[in-house]
């Protein structure tokens, strides 16, 4: 199945970076607040040890973290189906990703 | 606009919701899971549990009284009918946690005296506040309120709930996993439909910080009530210290529950729960009031 989920960044604007995305394998992670066909793309967040991987940011809504078959990259639109919020991915003020909901 | 709203539709709550993590449940837990022994014959615990669980009952009440009330003071249809699942989500949390105060001993004709005699006069306060906005069918104010206050609130509560529970009573945990998850769905409506309706109507923040601050101040009297004095405290401590020895931790926001202190535990829930409030509020464009501390 291919990864419906995130749109990548336009890549005319300055953050854009051209370098290959890195692909990742995706497994259920036992969530089950979504259909089946989509639960490989969520998982619960585990607190605040919880390290987040390259492919993956934590919806501020509902506190799930949202993953991609996809690196990420600011400017990444991506979906957050348990509380179908549109969230757009940015750099957050310590480097690491981070998702703004689009209202 | 159009694809926002479309996301609001019954069949996203089928698939996701009685098709999906409530397969299999009985008033949301699984159908070998009862309630531990431990607890039914403490009777300090047992009479615990029923005031905690008595004070979802009437959270639940009040959430089902708001939801079902905005339905038709909601200025769309994709809203009705959200708001039409969101109100079928709060009548399964009250039945689930009624259902448990039957499991809990307490006889079906006491019921409504146990609830009565048990129910939080600030939680009560908390619930009216709400309830008067959603009678005047006044809707912005209803769904922050109710989906950004309250359910703001529940998440936060009931997450530290199950984290408890979890080692300790699988089968409350499981039906608070199941109510978590629909309190996802109840704040991302809270926070989406408002963040686009009060772009369109700015005068109404004056108004809905008012009720933040005010609902937030019974939120707390309610917190301190719940862990301050509170009559199993011994017990509670007794038990804590079983379940260290054992190796049981209850992990929530970064800190083990189990080597709390009351006081300690109430101050990182309220902490907690308003800094959600700030941050949610914030991203609508709602400025946060702080409320007095009781």
């Amino acid at each position: 199945m291919t990864d419906p989920f995130p749109q990548e960044a336009d890549p005319t604007t300055s953050e854009a970076d051209t370098r290959p995305r890195q692909r990742f394998e995706l497994e259920d992670t036992g969530f089950d607040e979504v259909p089946p066909r989509f639960r490989k793309f969520y998982r619960r967040w585990r607190g605040p040890g919880d390290q987040l991987g390259p492919n993956e940011v934590i919806c501020p809504v509902c506190k799930v973290v949202i993953r991609s078959t996809r690196e990420l990259r600011p400017g990444d639109r991506v979906y957050c189906m348990p509380c179908m919020s549109r969230l757009i991915v940015v750099r957050g003020e310590d480097g690491r990703l981070e998702a703004r909901v689009a209202y | 606009m159009a694809d926002f709203l479309a996301a609001y539709s019954i069949q996203n709550w089928l698939e996701s919701c009685p098709q999906g993590y409530l397969v299999g449940t009985v008033y949301g837990h699984r159908p070998e899971e009862e309630e531990p022994a431990a607890l039914l014959e403490n009777e300090i615990l047992r009479e615990e549990a029923i005031r905690t669980t008595v004070q979802l009952v009437v959270g639940e009440r009040c959430a089902l009284a708001a939801s079902s009330g905005l339905i038709n003071a909601a200025p769309d249809e994709a809203s009705k009918r959200f708001l039409a699942t969101q109100t079928l989500d709060e009548a399964r949390h009250v039945e689930i946690f009624t259902q448990r105060l039957l499991d809990l001993g307490v006889p079906k004709k006491d019921l409504e005296s146990t609830i009565q005699h048990f129910a939080n006069p600030n939680l009560v306060k908390f619930a009216e506040v709400l309830l008067e906005k959603v009678d005047k069918k006044d809707f912005v104010a209803g769904v922050v309120g109710q989906n950004i206050v309250l359910e703001g609130m529940a998440f936060s509560v009931f997450e530290m709930m199950h984290a408890i529970s979890e080692p300790t009573n699988p089968k409350f945990a499981h039906m608070l996993s199941g109510t978590i998850a629909d309190e996802r769905r109840h704040v991302g409506f809270g926070e989406n439909r408002i963040g686009s309706l009060i772009k369109q109507y700015p005068e109404r923040k004056p108004d809905i910080e008012k009720l933040q601050k005010e609902m937030s101040y019974w939120m707390l009297a309610t917190f301190a009530d719940a862990f301050r004095n509170n009559p199993a405290r011994a017990e509670f401590k007794r038990i804590e210290g079983e379940l260290g020895r054992a190796g049981v931790h209850a992990e929530w926001q970064g800190v083990d529950l189990l080597t709390m202190e009351p006081e300690e535990m109430e101050h990182l829930l309220a902490d907690t729960v308003l800094k959600e409030f700030k941050i949610r509020l914030g991203r609508i464009g709602i400025e946060y009031q702080t409320p007095a501390r009781p």
